[in-house]
């Protein structure tokens, strides 16, 4: 058994929405915890990359009234996001002339002001997902963590996910897969440990788990998100192992009973490795053969959903004042999503859907 | 299976047919009046009933298995001179013309019509009964001001009435409510008062049975004439057919399912006859049908097909009459909707399940023949089956606005609420839009729209409208001079009090016309307990008689004006409210910024306490304050958020609101969040929306919603659809109704109504064809808030 360690009452959320229906079964209340060890070049949450508080400016809503600037004490006017940033390249700088003090927030009469990254108590973030609790038991739904990248704050993750797996809803997860839960050489020191035993008790307790296998080949990988996917590898396939652990562990206890139609869990979480399908950079028939096929030989039980690139994250830029200057990202088509879809298959691995 | 080329050709013509006038019913009614004056009203009424009947054109159309009109055109609207006929005479020239609801009428009838028909009633119709008894300061504020309308209780038919085919109609046919009317009869003691009175209703009774036998008769007679005439073997059939069908009912009970079907009709097309009433209700069809189906489906006489066929034509027999109204009265009712309400699903008495074959045939019906009526209702128990959750939202999927779909459970509770036994209560059906009625119950359902904004108009403008500067309602102080937000509340208040008992006022005024000249045998010849009693419905005949109820209109917008001030007067002192009151004053013109920070304060429909709170306390107000009254029976008056399409009229009669809304502007239906200030999600929407103590507003409360199609387009989200509405009926929801289509669509179709004519929406509580609308209405629905999510 692994003990619980002592509650950590504070994390930073992006979000908690209500109402999310295609990132897990039923009706859902996604939270977005923010800081993210990736950079992927499309990403749509910008403001998740950093476990620090911001605050954006929505310019389509301020009517210009001054009033923030009146009572910002670093003396940062109207348009924030033209004048927070003292280092643009590494995007979210520590020099950030806000130190999103939340006094603009306070005064904004037209809600342009308003906190993109907020300190929460755990106690704060389980109240608003508990309003919600009637809709995930008629629909069979709960909660998913999301990010940023929901394991980068280990210990706050795990308190919430504690506390909701007393309360019998149903929970996901999704993440990059980057993360440590494994000591392979021995290394890892009191508060790594603590961390992946923290994730590791967050991963055992989820109905469903869906990881990201952005791109197959490394250096492609490298190039677009920072980062390699060495590690992302390695953890699907403990994901592989996790069933067998859980069972012989005999604490596959599941969610609540819903009358949704989830399948029976009592082999452990339901995985779903998901490609978010971006036109130009893994959409071509090799990545997605050779991610199909990984995921088939080291965690067979798993399923593969292609998720198609969209926009939506270009107002947060905005918000920000962050440059949207990325290549230009294609939405894959409709018929060639099909095609990609069948080559999973084809590959012997079996396609979710949570449209 | 598809659509039947028969039912297709008969969508056709009624997708693409104007309705048109006939004064065939007006006329026989009046020559039948001209021969019976003197006589008891009763009685005149009934052998009215009988002599149309006798009179009527008898037209069989191509392709009908379902027969009976209301008149010589296949697309039919009829004239009720005796309720009100003013009105007709102002607008009959322009009815062809008009932007809602427009009729077709030729030269040549209106001049019949002028020199025949009006010059009879001329000093006798309701309309001019009301009008002579109603003084100055109850005009002002509730006679065609979109502040406190009652029009539908004197200037047309009522209607809103269920008939009972359970206890009555159908086991006893129409040859069996006349024996039963004359054996009560010869008990009859008639030196007596009041078993005098009660002849008269008997003799009533057998008039309309009568006059319901001769309707079979005719069609009978009719059918045989064609068929002899008919040289395609098949029709031939088909006539020979429906002879037979008719010479039986609605004399005699049905022996089988297309004998009920023709029955059903028979008594629709009676109650048309008689009153041309709204709300006129099928009833809970899938209970009362289902034994004939499954005795023919057991005896190998139909299978689910031929069934399904002939339901489908029903359908367009309901949808092929079209409702009489002013151009006044469109407005509030849009789309020729006549709210022939049909309820599906729910529990049986005993509390099992009541769905069947033919709660799915008739969700069918309505997807494959997209017509507007009947206005189809859903009951949804706790243990609802999935395969009729499924039925029910594949159906919304569609994106024609119906079903509208209900909470089993607070239906219920809102007619144990007004002293319903819980049998009764139990067995509730829909009646109009969202009214959760009996077919035991005497009731007007739709009596009065109240507007709660023009109360706060009236509060914060010195009891003056915005609009037009005139003195309407009670004197109020300078709004400059309040001092809190419960001082404004007092003052609302005390203007809502007002509109209130000019409500009342005109209510029983109209009730003690009809008294006198509005008896309804037709109608108390469906109900039980008429017979029994030998009393009509306005006598108090039925076993349950309700007071009247009155609808609010615009609870959001008020909720959210009131909820501006707080914050930005009182809490936030952003400004005065002198600024407020300057700002509406000029339409907010020059007060732009003030307008943003207005509308950034929180909304009614995003599960905000803040608002929510104000929006439930107002909705308690009106509800001890109306219920505080006693009808002309000594029931006491019923509240009820049912909206119709009454948002539009009544917000083109007010100046700009505290919240932001402009001069004008639509204001808001039932208990719906106002259009595009539910910005959370539905879940918040549904939440707010439940907050509202449903179960108190016995007269039904109505919540519209726009869903973003793609959501609804898998089964998978129609399940989580399904979850959300079973959450809204636990939390004490009853009803809500989506509109699915997406704005694209919308506009396509305002720019070529001619590929989109058979396209239904949702307008509020109930649907209809989008081309049918006016552009006005069009807009106002496109402009309903989208939840994207889902």
């Amino acid at each position: 058994m692994i003990e619980k360690r002592e509650t950590i009452p504070n994390g930073f959320v992006m979000d908690i929405q209500p109402f999310s229906v295609n990132d897990g079964n039923g009706i859902r209340t996604t939270v977005f915890l923010a800081g993210c060890p990736l950079r992927c070049q499309w990403c749509s949450n910008p403001e998740g990359f950093s476990q620090r508080e911001l605050v954006g400016w929505h310019q389509r809503k301020c009517i210009g009234c001054g009033k923030c600037a009146e009572v910002c004490p670093e003396g940062i006017g109207i348009c924030l996001s033209e004048e927070r940033f003292a280092d643009r390249i590494n995007r979210i700088s520590k020099n950030d002339r806000c130190t999103a003090c939340g006094a603009c927030v306070k005064v904004c009469p037209v809600g342009a002001r308003t906190f993109m990254v907020r300190q929460m108590d755990a106690g704060e973030v389980i109240e608003k997902i508990q309003k919600h609790r009637l809709f995930y038991m008629q629909s069979g739904g709960g909660v998913t963590f999301s990010g940023g990248e929901a394991t980068m704050q280990p210990g706050f993750l795990r308190c919430l996910a504690e506390r909701i797996y007393d309360l019998g809803y149903d929970m996901a997860i999704e993440t990059s897969g980057y993360f440590d839960i494994q000591d392979d050489n021995g290394t890892f020191t009191d508060k790594e440990k603590r961390n992946a035993e923290d994730i590791r008790w967050t991963l055992e307790h989820m109905d469903m788990i869906f990881m990201d296998l952005k791109i197959f080949d490394d250096e492609k990988h490298r190039l677009y998100t920072g980062v390699s996917n060495k590690k992302i590898l390695k953890n699907i396939k403990q994901l592989g192992k996790l069933h067998q652990q859980k069972l012989s562990a005999g604490k596959s206890v599941p969610a609540a009973d819903t009358l949704c139609n989830k399948d029976d869990h009592t082999a452990g979480p339901r995985v779903v490795i998901r490609i978010p399908v971006i036109g130009g950079v893994n959409d071509d028939e090799e990545n997605i053969r050779c991610s199909a096929a990984f995921v088939h030989e080291n965690a067979p039980e798993a399923e593969m959903e292609l998720l198609p690139y969209h926009e939506f994250g270009k107002i947060k830029y905005e918000a920000l004042g962050m440059a949207y200057d990325r290549p230009a990202f294609s939405r894959p088509s409709k018929e060639h999503m099909e095609y990609l879809k069948s080559i999973v298959e084809d590959e012997g691995v079996k396609t979710a859907d949570f449209r | 299976m598809a659509i039947t080329d028969r039912v297709e050709k008969i969508r056709q013509n009624y997708v693409n047919t104007m309705p048109h006038i006939s004064y065939e019913r007006a006329w026989a009614w009046t020559k039948s009046f001209q021969k019976t004056e003197g006589q008891v009203h009763i009685i005149r009424t009934a052998q009215a009933f009988r002599d149309t009947c006798e009179e009527l054109s008898v037209n069989i159309w191509e392709g009908e298995l379902v027969v009976g009109t209301s008149g010589e055109y296949r697309k039919c609207a009829i004239l009720t001179p005796e309720f009100g006929w003013t009105w007709i005479n102002d607008e009959i020239d322009t009815f062809p013309q008009r932007g809602q609801d427009p009729y077709d009428v030729t030269p040549e009838q209106i001049k019949f019509i002028r020199e025949n028909i009006f010059p009879y009633w001329k000093g006798k119709s309701v309309e001019e009964a009301f009008l002579a008894r109603t003084s100055e300061a109850t005009k002002k504020i509730g006679v065609d001001t979109g502040f406190l309308d009652t029009d539908s209780k004197w200037r047309n038919g009522i209607g809103e009435i269920s008939a009972d085919y359970i206890d009555v109609l159908l086991p006893k046919g129409y040859g069996g409510i006349k024996a039963e009317a004359l054996e009560y009869m010869k008990k009859l003691d008639e030196t007596k008062p009041a078993d005098k009175k009660k002849a008269d209703f008997y003799k009533s009774m057998v008039l309309i049975a009568d006059g319901m036998i001769t309707l079979g008769r005719r069609y009978a007679e009719k059918a045989e004439e064609m068929a002899s005439a008919e040289t395609d073997p098949k029709r031939k059939e088909e006539l020979i057919e429906i002879a037979k069908v008719c010479s039986r009912v609605p004399e005699n009970p049905p022996e089988s399912f297309r004998e009920a079907i023709q029955f059903v009709w028979f008594v629709q097309l009676g109650g048309i006859i008689a009153e041309n009433p709204l709300a006129w209700n099928p009833g809970r069809f899938d209970q009362y049908m289902y034994p004939y189906y499954k005795a023919d489906k057991e005896a190998g006489k139909i299978d689910y097909d031929t069934a399904l066929e002939l339901v489908e034509c029903l359908w367009l027999k309901y949808s092929e009459w079209a409702w009489t109204i002013s151009k006044n009265t469109a407005s509030f009712f849009a789309g020729y909707t006549n709210f022939e309400n049909l309820t599906v699903g729910g529990t049986k008495v005993d509390g099992t399940d009541a769905t069947n074959d033919i709660s799915y045939m008739a969700i069918q019906a309505t997807r494959e023949c997209m017509t507007h009526q009947p206005t189809l209702s859903c009951r949804i128990h706790p243990d609802c089956p999935p395969e009729f959750m499924e039925a029910v939202t594949e159906l919304v999927s569609t994106g024609c606005g119906f079903p509208a779909i209900h909470g089993d459970r607070t239906g219920y509770q809102m007619l144990s609420n007004l002293g319903y036994k819980p049998e009764d209560a139990r067995d509730w059906n829909n009646c109009g839009c969202v009214v959760p009625h009996s077919r035991k119950t005497f009731e007007w359902t739709s009596s009065a729209s109240i507007s709660f904004a023009a109360a706060l108009e009236f509060a914060l403008n010195e009891g003056k409208s915005r609009l037009s500067g005139e003195q309407v309602s009670v004197p109020e102080k300078d709004p400059k001079s309040f001092e809190s937000l419960e001082e404004i509340i007092e003052a609302w208040k005390k203007q809502f009090r007002y509109l209130v008992k000019h409500g009342v006022i005109s209510l029983v005024t109209a009730q003690e016309i009809h008294k006198e000249i509005g008896h309804r045998p037709f109608m108390s010849a469906c109900n039980e307990y008429c017979m029994k009693n030998g009393a009509d419905l306005v006598d108090g005949g039925s076993k349950y008689n309700i007071g009247p109820v009155f609808t609010g209109v615009g609870l959001s917008v008020t909720a959210n004006s009131l909820a501006v001030i707080k914050k930005l007067v009182y809490e936030e002192k952003e400004c005065t409210l002198a600024d407020i009151i300057d700002a509406i004053d000029n339409n907010w013109e020059g007060y732009e910024e003030l307008r943003e920070k207005a509308l950034a304060c929180p909304k009614y429909g995003n599960d905000d306490d803040y608002v929510d709170s104000i929006a439930r306390d107002l909705a308690d107000f009106f509800y001890d304050e109306v219920t505080s009254y006693d009808d002309l029976y000594g029931n006491h008056f019923v509240t009820a958020f049912m909206g119709i399409s009454n948002y539009l009229p009544t917000g083109k009669v007010l100046g700009a609101t505290p919240e932001g809304r402009h001069a004008m502007d639509p204001i808001n239906e039932g208990v719906s969040p106002y259009t595009g200030s539910d910005t959370s999600t539905c879940l918040a929407a549904l939440r707010s929306a439940a907050k509202m103590k449903h179960e108190i507003h016995s007269g039904g409360t109505l919540l519209n919603l726009r869903l973003n199609h793609d959501l609804v387009a898998t089964k998978r989200g129609r399940a989580n659809l399904g979850a959300m509405l079973q959450t809204y009926f636990m939390l004490g929801g009853f009803h809500v109704q989506f509109n699915t289509i997406s704005n694209e669509v919308l506009k396509d179709a305002q720019a070529h109504p001619e590929k989109y004519r058979s396209l239904l929406v949702r307008v509020a509580g109930y649907s209809a064809q989008f081309t049918n609308l006016s552009k006005e209405m069009q807009d106002s629905i496109m402009a309903r808030n989208a939840h994207e999510e889902f």
